[in-house]
């Protein structure tokens, strides 16, 4: 196990998840009862007849979201080291100021997004054809 | 000083039996305990009784019905994505006994102790999502695609706050290892000196569990049961006990950050934890049936125009604050 260094712990409770995860599924295979019906494995749509796959295309209205979240949780990683180190002896003020710009860069999407209208009325996403001159606001 | 697990009982062979033993064991429990209070905590809000038949008030409910779900057949529908579907469940359950083996419960009661806990305990509660994405996409079924898809965004809105909010705790701290953290607290929590931090945690915590009034994923007036909708017998019963894990843990975590962990007068260090941790819980209990349920868009906007935001601005505080004390 040591061979696995410090994470080995982990990694052993990570595998034994797993196995404690199947047990629950695999015990109703001996115990519970076996029957089908005509409808039994159909996919359930309230009762009626099922209409047509689940795997279609569809509108991903809130997709910009995703977007800024991109660039926000990665940008939130890189400071999880500056931040065990911040306030260390070796800088005066320079933490500070590098914390500040940071951050300041790092919301700038948020307002550009917010500028953009994407946080506007409606279902969310309100760029469209009219609005690729970047003028409109809201 | 605390030990781990491994120093107690001398080699790793004995401590991963002995952990994933006892975490098991008290997360069946705890699954079994927090399942009757949530009907208890449902009914007296609502001038019922709840559960009462089986048991000392109703105690033993949740028992039987994980008997009843355990001798329950277990349906595959025809046209799901065989793959995806039968292991989702596997993989919302999978890392939960790893999470829990992360938080200090007392001074002398520290599974093991990682530098880094903190970043790992984020990381792996956000396995969850893929889960979910694999239940719903791989049901093939219209309710459960879009719990998905809504579960998705929910993440999206909500792992930015969180992640923001414990930043600034991380700052003071100075440290992402959990039990170092909680020492820090040994004079005063972290909620009295970040308490913006504290109710953006929280908020941002209720949405990750997918709990009310953040439950659009499994809107069951809307969605049928959400991501889950296909699944019967104990793959359901997996989800749900992933889910009220999820709880524990994001409730464990809150404690540890803000709260003080096992820090307390008087009574023992675990005690203490375990009386923060279910005084959360119930604060989330207490919650769902207080707030309607939000829309789409009226939470996505709620996310990011007020407590990202705010968010950002409580780190920058932080950092100023802690630069000239």
């Amino acid at each position: 196990m040591e061979m696995f260094g410090e994470y080995g712990f982990f990694g052993a409770l990570l595998l034994a998840g797993v196995f404690l995860g199947l047990g629950p599924v695999l015990v109703p295979l001996l115990i519970a009862p076996h029957s089908r019906g005509e409808k039994t494995e159909e996919t359930y749509e309230c009762g009626m007849e099922t209409i047509g796959s689940a795997w279609i295309r569809f509108d991903l209205a809130f997709y910009l979201f995703a977007l800024i979240f991109l660039a926000f949780s990665v940008a939130a990683l890189y400071l999880f080291p500056v931040a065990v180190v911040y306030n260390s002896d070796a800088y005066i003020w320079r933490d500070l100021i590098a914390v500040t710009l940071f951050l300041l860069i790092m919301s700038s999407p948020l307002v550009y997004a917010w500028r953009m209208g994407v946080f506007g009325g409606g279902r969310g996403v309100v760029i469209t054809q009219e609005d690729d001159t970047h003028e409109k606001a809201d | 000083m605390a030990r781990n697990f491994t120093e107690i009982f001398g080699s790793v062979w004995f401590a991963i039996p002995a952990a994933v033993t006892v975490i098991m064991g008290f997360l069946a429990i705890n699954a079994l305990m927090i399942v009757w209070m949530e009907r208890k905590v449902a009914a007296r809000m609502q001038r019922r009784m709840g559960p009462t038949e089986r048991g000392v008030f109703g105690l033993l409910q949740t028992t039987y019905d994980m008997i009843k779900l355990m001798s329950k057949e277990l349906i595959t529908p025809r046209h799901v994505s065989r793959k995806l579907y039968l292991v989702a469940p596997v993989v919302l359950f999978t890392p939960i006994i790893a999470i829990c083996s992360l938080f200090p419960l007392s001074e002398n009661w520290v599974f093991h102790d990682y530098d880094i806990a903190l970043v790992l305990v984020l990381a792996f509660s956000g396995m969850a999502v893929v889960g979910i994405f694999a239940a719903g996409w791989g049901s093939n079924n219209k309710y459960s695609l879009l719990g998905a898809v809504r579960s998705i965004l929910q993440n999206i809105a909500y792992e930015v706050p969180l992640i923001l909010s414990v930043l600034a705790v991380v700052i003071m701290a100075r440290t992402m290892s959990l039990h170092e953290i909680v020492m820090e607290q040994s004079t005063i929590p972290y909620i009295v000196v970040q308490p913006l931090a504290a109710i953006i945690f929280f908020i941002a915590a209720t949405a990750e569990t997918n709990r009310a009034p953040f439950d659009i994923p499994e809107a069951e007036s809307e969605l049928v049961g959400g991501f889950h909708t296909e699944y019967s017998g104990m793959r359901f019963g997996l989800f749900f006990f992933a889910e009220y894990s999820s709880m524990i843990i994001v409730c464990a975590l809150a404690t540890v950050l803000f709260l003080g962990g096992w820090q307390g007068p008087i009574l023992p260090g675990f005690v203490w934890f375990f009386i923060k941790v279910y005084f959360l819980i119930f604060l989330m209990m207490w919650f769902r049936w207080t707030f309607p349920r939000l829309r789409f868009d009226q939470l996505l906007r709620f996310a990011w125009l007020l407590l990202v935001p705010l968010a950002l601005a409580n780190l920058l505080v932080t950092a100023i604050i802690v630069k000239l004390i």
